[in-house]
């Protein structure tokens, strides 16, 4: 039923060459990475593979390498793309193995064999076993040109995979891409045109028939099959300086992460592996208000990561200062890639600051009280919001002291996102000593970016809450119990640092649909906007941030609401700053004063 | 009014600008009428005190265009909705739905002061001592007493030069010009007041670019006491007393500062008026990003807007002294009347 023609034909060569390549610069550059893995993470990385983490890590690499499914559930047309791609091809060489493994045993150990099975042997579809072989090679051939059909439409038209914008490649990329294109097309010619002799099924033989009316003589066979060698052979030598370095990459990502490996700084294994993993798939690229709102397309963070990769740290520089550090490509990418930690990891190796010593900042003690006030710089610059949480302390009759009440410490995240670590360390330590000093069991905050850095890194003793945490508990204890407002209705802002950054989404949400109806944002939750007020960005300028700024309030004012609220300092005043129809208010300002929810349109822009 | 082949114009705004540019056009013989959205005419000067450079009453000066109204219709409460164009001749449609035609246009809408809540750091609308300078021009006006139910006057008053005036952040990058002269006026004038008191204006750089007011200055220092700092606030809050606490930078010393005060001044800027944009669709008169109007000449053609027949004149095209508000529309009137022969 089968007979082999041949072992070895030089047409193999390309692929051989290639995949000796491929194997040893992907080991070596394995070896390097965990190499440069800080020693506790080495030990961490080792015990993983002895545990039930690493059954973990073989499901999430399934998951996501070949069935792409956080892709799927961003993008079902993208997803299908990637998957069709990985998985398909994936069967494909499985399939051959054990084809090989059954009908050739001695030729196993030829590691060309399976993948040029066809060509040396003559097998007949005859058997069961043969038809069926024949027929599922088919079907995942016709699965993997399926998502490259796609993905060639996508290149060429990417509104159709509902991306707006897509990767703009350099030339390294678009060979390994063409050459991946044409590995597929081309397996199918060659395979059609030895289904005469080799067998086929109802795709290559199909093909093969409608070949064999006009093309009589079988001098094409060798020439498509050794073009199919070069193509995987190409494939294979661009593909470390390429961006499909991401497909063996996210593997050893994955491995990393299952193994609880942090990020340190830049340079660290963690961090070169994330650089790596990254597809380019561009899905970050719409996620940037950088890009959509301000017109910053070579800020995006596909282009950042390409420019660590390549090299160009200048340039990486330029845009890591930009960066708003929103988080909303962290939140899009399918790879969950934490870029905005990469950033501040460049940051801190840049120390652009001067830095001066802090002395002279007081260390003024309150207290003692209950619960602790901190205000933050930002709420300072819209007493409104302090004034109405002094109201709702009184009227809660909460024991309180106001931390910042005549101008206080910065709480340090500003210095922690210019990268200036010790400074904020230093800032830090102060602030801490009058937190303990107060006696107080809670600490409360109106300002989301002194929320997450009192949650992150104070390591405090006492709860922390944001004000919208702390209302909620007052109105659950009865201690405040605002009105419903019948006929209003608001849309809310999540702010990064309270949303996306912290996880808090309910709380303010809870506070709000007790006063007034909320209506949905296009954009919200996880993929919240940014206000682009964000005291992230070392180097966006005004206008830039303004443009954000206004494109925020587009989607939050599409509904038509009578008002924005929002829950932190900045947001509101950001937003405040860009829309005069109607009122931005801060969730505490609405409690203590619902009337300030009352649409009142500003005469400018009429 | 309107003999047979006399011409028409209409006035939209009924401001120092529109006014003094209605009079000339009618003194040039033309059948004019003001439309004005407000129930009175004289705009925002109506509501000053008295005026820089040399004090007099702004009440005063409103009366004296007033008078030179009486061959002008004027329509107050009212606003023109919609404008077609006819035959070289527009067709304006009036709130109230009734009908004007006329050959030309002057557009004075002039401009509104800066809405200081957007400046939520400065504490306007927040604490009760933060007053704009067009609160106080009001307060000064009618009489009113600017410490009520206090016996003794204010410790200390702050004025803060450029509210909602070259800055960025709150969109609006140019200087608003007038107000530099107008702070110096009203500080000398809470110091004649109070002698008592301490008075600061905390400013950018003082523009004080006519003949007079450089004078005004060196009197408002060596005179009355006023008291200069270059610098620009950062924050106001309240402490338990009351009392304002605000925080700015001295640029010249180079030193943070900390400062309590009875009382703080907004010096609010100048902005394109309520509604300017809406004439300016109806026009298609060509707008900055600022959102002041934009001649299609700024050297030699600053009163035309690019559409046929349509001329600017005072503040819509830019913040203006009272003087230069008042040159403007003369020249808008002159324009109109270069038209307007050309046409017939
Ligand atoms: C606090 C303050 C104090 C000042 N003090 C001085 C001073 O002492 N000396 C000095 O030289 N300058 C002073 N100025 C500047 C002075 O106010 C202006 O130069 C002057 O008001 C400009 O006049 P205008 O006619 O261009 O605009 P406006 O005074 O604004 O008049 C515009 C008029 O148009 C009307 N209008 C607007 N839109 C429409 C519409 N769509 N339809 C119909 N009507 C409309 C408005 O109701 C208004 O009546 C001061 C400015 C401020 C803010
Ligand atoms: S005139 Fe003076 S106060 Fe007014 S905007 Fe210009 S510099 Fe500022």
């Amino acid at each position: 039923m089968f007979r082999e023609r041949f072992s070895y034909d030089p047409l193999v060569l390309p692929f051989l060459l290639g995949l000796i390549f491929i194997v040893t610069y992907l080991a070596l550059g394995a070896i390097r990475m965990i190499k440069n893995l800080p020693a506790e993470d080495k030990i961490r990385l080792g015990k993983s593979f002895f545990s039930k983490q690493i059954l973990l890590s073989i499901r999430e690499i399934f998951n996501e390498c070949l069935l792409h499914l956080r892709i799927f559930k961003k993008n079902p047309v993208l997803g299908y793309m990637h998957m069709s791609i990985a998985l398909g091809w994936f069967m494909m060489i499985v399939l051959a193995h054990v084809e090989v493994k059954l009908y050739a045993p001695s030729r196993f150990n030829l590691p060309y064999y399976p993948i040029f099975f066809r060509y040396f042997v003559r097998e007949t579809q005859e058997t069961l076993d043969g038809a069926v072989f024949f027929f599922l090679m088919d079907f995942f051939l016709l699965m993997v040109l399926s998502g490259v059909g796609i993905a060639m439409y996508k290149r060429f038209n990417s509104k159709a995979t509902g991306l707006r914008r897509t990767t703009r490649l350099k030339w390294n990329d678009r060979i390994a891409l063409y050459a991946l294109w044409s590995i597929f097309p081309l397996r199918l010619l060659a395979e059609s045109f030895t289904s005469g002799i080799s067998g086929g099924s109802f795709l290559t033989r199909g093909f093969g028939m409608v070949f064999e009316t006009f093309v009589s003589n079988d001098l094409h066979v060798r020439p498509t099959w050794w073009a199919y060698s070069l193509a995987l052979g190409t494939f294979f030598f661009t593909l470390p300086f390429s961006r499909f370095m991401h497909i063996p990459t996210e593997m050893l990502l994955i491995l990393f992460r299952n193994a609880g490996i942090k990020h340190r700084t830049t340079g660290t294994g963690i961090a070169q592996t994330e650089i790596y993993s990254c597809s380019r798939c561009g899905i970050c690229i719409d996620a940037c208000q950088m890009v959509s709102a301000a017109r910053l397309e070579n800020k995006a963070t596909v282009y950042f990561i390409r420019e660590l990769r390549e090299g160009g740290r200048h340039n990486a520089w330029d845009m890591a200062s930009a960066c708003l550090m929103c988080r909303r490509c962290v939140e899009a990418c399918p790879v969950k890639i934490e870029s905005t930690l990469i950033r501040s990891a460049l940051r801190q190796d840049w120390k652009m600051l001067r830095r001066e010593p802090l002395s002279f900042l007081p260390v003024n003690h309150t207290g003692p009280a209950r619960v602790i006030y901190f205000a933050g710089c930002m709420s300072h610059l819209t007493p409104g919001i302090e004034q109405s949480m002094v109201r709702i302390f009184e009227k809660t009759g909460t024991d309180f002291t106001f931390m910042d009440r005549e101008g206080g410490i910065c709480c340090g995240r500003p210095m922690m996102l210019a990268g200036e670590t010790r400074a904020a360390r230093e800032l830090i330590d102060r602030n801490k000593k009058i937190i303990l000093h107060s006696g107080a069991d809670t600490l409360v905050t109106s300002c989301p970016i002194c929320y997450r850095v009192f949650a992150e890194e104070y390591q405090l003793p006492l709860k922390v809450q944001h004000h919208s945490q702390f209302i909620l508990q007052m109105m659950e204890q009865g201690k405040i119990s605002p009105e419903f407002r019948e006929g209003t209705r608001v849309v809310y802002h999540d702010p990064c640092e309270l949303g996306r950054n912290s996880g808090i989404y309910e709380e303010p949400r809870k506070v709000i649909a007790a006063m007034a109806r909320i209506e949905p944002v296009a954009e919200e939750r996880e993929m919240g906007l940014c206000c682009g007020g964000h005291v992230g960005s070392i180097s966006l300028t005004h206008h830039q941030r303004r443009r954000i700024a206004v494109q925020a309030c587009n989607i939050l004012l599409a509904p038509s609401p009578d008002a924005i609220v929002t829950a932190c300092p900045l947001c509101k005043k950001t937003l405040m700053d860009a829309t005069a129809e109607v009122p931005v208010v801060d969730i505490a300002q609405m409690v203590d004063n619902p009337e300030l929810l009352r649409k009142h349109p500003n005469p400018v822009l009429q | 009014m309107a003999t047979d082949g006399q011409k028409k114009v209409v006035v939209i705004g009924g401001g120092i600008a529109g006014m003094e540019a209605a009079a000339q056009l009618a003194r040039m013989g033309y059948d004019t009428t003001i439309v004005e959205k407000q129930a009175r005419t004289g705009g925002n000067v109506a509501n000053w005190d008295h005026l820089f450079p040399e004090g007099r009453l702004a009440g005063e000066v409103v009366q004296q265009l007033y008078q030179k109204l009486s061959p002008v219709r004027i329509i107050t409460g009212s606003s023109v909705k919609k404008a077609d164009m006819l035959e070289g001749q527009y067709i304006l449609t009036l709130a109230d739905g009734s009908v004007l035609t006329t050959d030309a246009l002057v557009v004075s809408t002039g401009f509104r002061t800066f809405d200081a809540h957007r400046k939520e750091e400065y504490g306007y609308g927040i604490y009760d001592r933060v007053i704009t300078s067009a609160d106080l021009e009001g307060m000064l006006n009618e009489h009113q007493p600017l410490f009520p139910g206090r016996h003794k006057g204010p410790r200390r008053v702050a004025f803060i030069h450029c509210v909602g005036s070259r800055d960025e952040k709150v969109g609006n990058r140019y200087c608003s010009k007038a107000c530099c002269a107008m702070a110096v006026k009203q500080a000398s004038k809470v110091k004649e007041l109070y002698p008592d008191a301490e008075v600061y204006c905390f400013y950018m750089d003082l523009r004080m670019f006519d003949r007079r007011y450089e004078q005004m200055y060196l009197d408002a220092q060596a005179k009355s006491g006023v008291n200069f700092i270059r610098g620009r606030l950062s924050e106001a809050s309240e402490d338990l007393q009351g009392r304002l606490v605000i925080k700015a930078e001295d640029t010249l010393m180079s030193k943070p500062l900390k400062m309590t005060v009875d009382m703080l001044v907004l010096m609010v800027g100048m902005e394109p008026a309520s509604g300017a944009r809406s004439v300016a669709e109806m026009l298609k008169i060509p707008v900055g990003h600022d959102g002041f109007f934009n001649a299609t000449n700024e050297l030699l053609e600053a009163n035309c807007s690019g559409t046929p027949g349509v001329f600017l004149a005072g503040t819509c095209t830019g913040p203006k002294t009272i003087p230069e508000t008042i040159a403007d529309a003369r020249a808008a009137a002159t324009a109109a009347d270069a038209y307007l022969r050309k046409k017939s």
